[in-house]
């Protein structure tokens, strides 16, 4: 038995190791360089010099990385509830089996899959201000033509919204858990008379609660990160800084500009930033007592 | 403030440290082995750039150059930025006299006097004088500057005959470009509003500087040691080109406002017929080329108090690293040869920088469109330059975020030419000049 556990570990492990090494390589060293190069300043070209906490003090001072990281907050607290709840009004809607089933799914995911240059360049044009699929149904309906990606009103909400449309992995992620829960507390229910809603919330939604956290957690980390393509293809962070996201700013720090002690200390930021608002979600959905069985 | 210790930080620059080093030159007449070439273009540009290869490679058949094209400007002004971060940079490159200037600061850039000096194909007194002047960083020529070109009109013949408009003058006016400008602008379906543009013009800095000048005034400020101190737009004279400038989309309506803009940009409307005049450099040329749905051609910049131009010039830079001097020189050395440059000149791409080439029949075709290519010659002793500053890319990017407000009816001049000063002077203050 113990030489069958040690094979099996040790295939377990060899499984892991590509991925393992991956990891270290091209995420962790990089992670702890960009940590160090925070506090230097640093052009590639010469050896970085130590400059303390003076990277952090440029940044705060800049209004273009406040305005930034402003942009990217109201981002996530707009894109990843509906990022959330549609992958679960998906879930829900697709998971039982029923004709044509499989091809729903199938378009649901579909625009996860588009390269995101591509993604952005379809969005780029349906949210043209003049001859745009959306204003030109809007302007047929008689309804007001916002300017969107022109306009330093609206230009942040093609971001959510197309974001909206890429929920694809949640939506497998959600689907599988819905397939999972135990048809017998939704048998017990319906026999105490328990109607289509409150058996979703009483039941689902509780049930799901641990998912829907650990869907929320990764979706803030990706939020973070997602605005990058669309705000560098679309709009490069105009008009006056109203698409000016994170990722952007540091991308234009460290690779237009060459200050990658600045770039990496806004990174740094951003991770914290995750860090914070993560935690923040762990104890508001711990305190209802479902994060803990996660 | 202290060197950080970190091996882990020395390992990761340890490639390119040694840039720190400028080689000396170690100049030689030929060389052999590959040199690698990086430009950006259009397929017609980099058709160009094919042909010199060949040709080059026809006649130095021991050295092989590898062409890297990287189609958009700003994806090569990244890529070139990351190459020479990564300490694999091509052996030659192009790069703008308003780019070159960190590099050179950085001392990733070989000097290419002590080789100009030492040749016996080109000297620099071939060259348009404000052509390698710009190249020159404290001093001493960095590049070899392919061409002399500088912001123009294009304009579309057939809508200025349409409108019965006489066609531009070399000497027009600010008002009477303004009049053309405004009897060009139309709304052709009577739905209130304009299904035609007089005008395209980016707000930039770039693009306002040489109406800045012609008004009179200075981009910058010089302390008396002829370093820029900060921009100068605050000036009378520079305050009214802003004004006049923003009043075009602002009051007069001839250009796009920023919906419109942002539906279809200037460019494309000039090349769908749909906007009269459209200020671009020779870089425009090969894509109008295109064009067969109407007449057009280059005129001067309208005249202000005073003529002023811009000047719009690339040069092909050798890396420091690389370890083909003799090869790369070669190669720079043809390329910017009479034979070298008529090549690329006879793209249309180019406005020769080498005086005997610009006023040859490999630019001056009267074949070939545009039909006044001479206006970029007539008009060389206007032209001006912008700082060589090694932040300039900074200043132009934060300028031209104000400069739009202003421009699309968001902030008063006065409010972003406050602004622009302000958030600029950081970057003035960081130069060593």
């Amino acid at each position: 038995m113990s030489r069958f556990s040690l094979s099996w570990r040790a295939g377990l492990w060899a499984m892991l190791l590509p991925y393992l090494v991956g990891t270290l390589l091209l995420i962790g060293l990089p992670a702890l360089i960009s940590g160090v190069l925070a506090f230097t300043t640093y052009d590639a070209l010469t050896p970085p010099v130590f400059v303390g906490f003076a990277n952090f003090r440029l940044l705060a001072a800049d209004p273009i990385v406040t305005t930034a990281i402003s942009n990217s907050l109201v981002f996530i607290v707009l894109a990843v509830p509906l990022r959330i709840l549609g992958a679960l009004a998906l879930a829900m809607l697709l998971f039982r089996p029923r004709r044509g089933a499989g091809g729903y799914r199938a378009a649901a995911y579909l625009p996860t899959v588009i390269p995101d240059v591509a993604f952005a360049l379809i969005w780029l044009w349906i949210f043209n201000p003049l001859f745009g699929p959306v204003n030109v149904a809007l302007g047929a309906l008689g309804l007001p033509q916002p300017g969107w990606l022109a306009d330093a009103e609206t230009a942040r909400y093609p971001f959510v919204i197309m974001s909206v449309f890429q929920i694809g992995e949640g939506f497998v992620v959600l689907l599988a858990a819905l397939r999972g829960l135990p048809r017998a507390y939704f048998d017990a229910g319906a026999v105490d008379g328990a109607g289509r809603w409150a058996l979703f919330r009483y039941l689902t939604l509780p049930l799901m609660l641990p998912w829907l956290a650990l869907l929320t957690f990764r979706d803030i980390i990706l939020s973070f990160q997602w605005t990058f393509t669309p705000s560098f293809v679309m709009t490069g962070g105009d008009p006056y800084y109203a698409t000016m996201f994170i990722p952007l700013v540091i991308y234009e720090e460290a690779f237009d500009r060459f200050r990658f002690g600045t770039g990496s200390a806004l990174m740094l930021v951003t991770f914290l930033l995750s860090v914070a608002l993560i935690a923040a979600i762990y104890l508001l959905f711990r305190r209802r007592g479902y994060v803990a069985d996660v | 403030m202290r060197i950080v210790p970190a091996s882990l930080l020395r390992a990761l620059s340890a490639s390119v440290l040694a840039l720190g080093v400028t080689a000396s030159a170690s100049v030689a007449q030929e060389g052999s082995g590959t040199v690698s070439f990086m430009v950006f273009g259009d397929p017609a540009e980099l058709a160009a750039y094919q042909s010199l290869v060949a040709a080059f490679e026809e006649r130095e058949p021991a050295i092989d150059v590898e062409l890297i094209h990287v189609p958009s400007a700003s994806d090569y002004r990244a890529r070139l930025g990351v190459d020479f971060a990564a300490g694999d940079p091509a052996d030659v490159v192009l790069i703008n006299y308003r780019r070159y200037a960190p590099f050179a600061a950085m001392g990733v850039l070989e000097p290419l006097a002590p080789y100009l000096r030492q040749s016996d194909v080109i000297s620099e007194s071939d060259f348009f004088d404000i052509a390698t002047d710009s190249f020159k960083w404290r001093g001493q020529l960095m590049c070899i500057p392919q061409n002399i070109s500088s912001l123009v009109v294009y304009y579309n013949r057939d809508l200025f005959d349409a409108a019965g408009l006489p066609h531009p003058a070399d000497d027009w006016t600010w008002d009477e470009f303004l009049a053309a400008a405004r009897a060009l602008t139309q709304d052709l379906d009577g739905d209130g509003r304009a299904d035609q543009y007089g005008v395209g013009i980016e707000p930039s800095i770039f693009r306002l500087a040489p109406f800045v000048w012609a008004a009179g005034g200075e981009l910058v400020v010089l302390e008396s040691g002829l370093r820029p101190i900060r921009l100068a737009l605050d000036s009378r004279a520079a305050r009214e080109a802003v004004e006049w400038f923003v009043a075009l989309q602002t009051e007069h309506g001839v250009v796009p406002d920023a919906l419109n803009e942002a539906a279809e940009s200037s460019e494309s409307r000039f090349l769908n017929g749909r906007t009269a005049m459209f200020f671009n450099s020779r870089r425009g040329t090969p894509t109008a080329r295109a064009i067969d749905g109407f007449e057009w051609d280059v005129a001067a910049l309208p005249v202000g108090r005073e003529r002023a131009g811009i000047l719009h010039s690339d040069a092909y830079c050798m890396s420091a690293l690389t370890e083909e001097k003799d090869a790369a020189w070669t190669f720079i050395e043809y390329a910017n040869s009479p034979a070298g440059q008529a090549i690329v000149a006879e793209s249309g791409r180019t406005v020769p920088s080498l005086i005997e080439v610009a006023s040859s029949p490999a630019f001056l075709d009267p074949a070939a469109a545009p039909a006044n290519s001479a206006v970029w010659l007539e008009t060389v002793d206007s032209l001006r330059t912008v700082p060589i500053l090694r932040a300039w890319v900074d200043i132009e990017e934060l300028t031209a975020d104000e400069l739009e407000r202003a421009f699309y009816g968001q902030a008063s001049v006065d409010e972003v030419i406050a602004a622009m000063i302000t958030r600029t002077a950081p970057f003035f203050a960081g130069e060593e000049g």
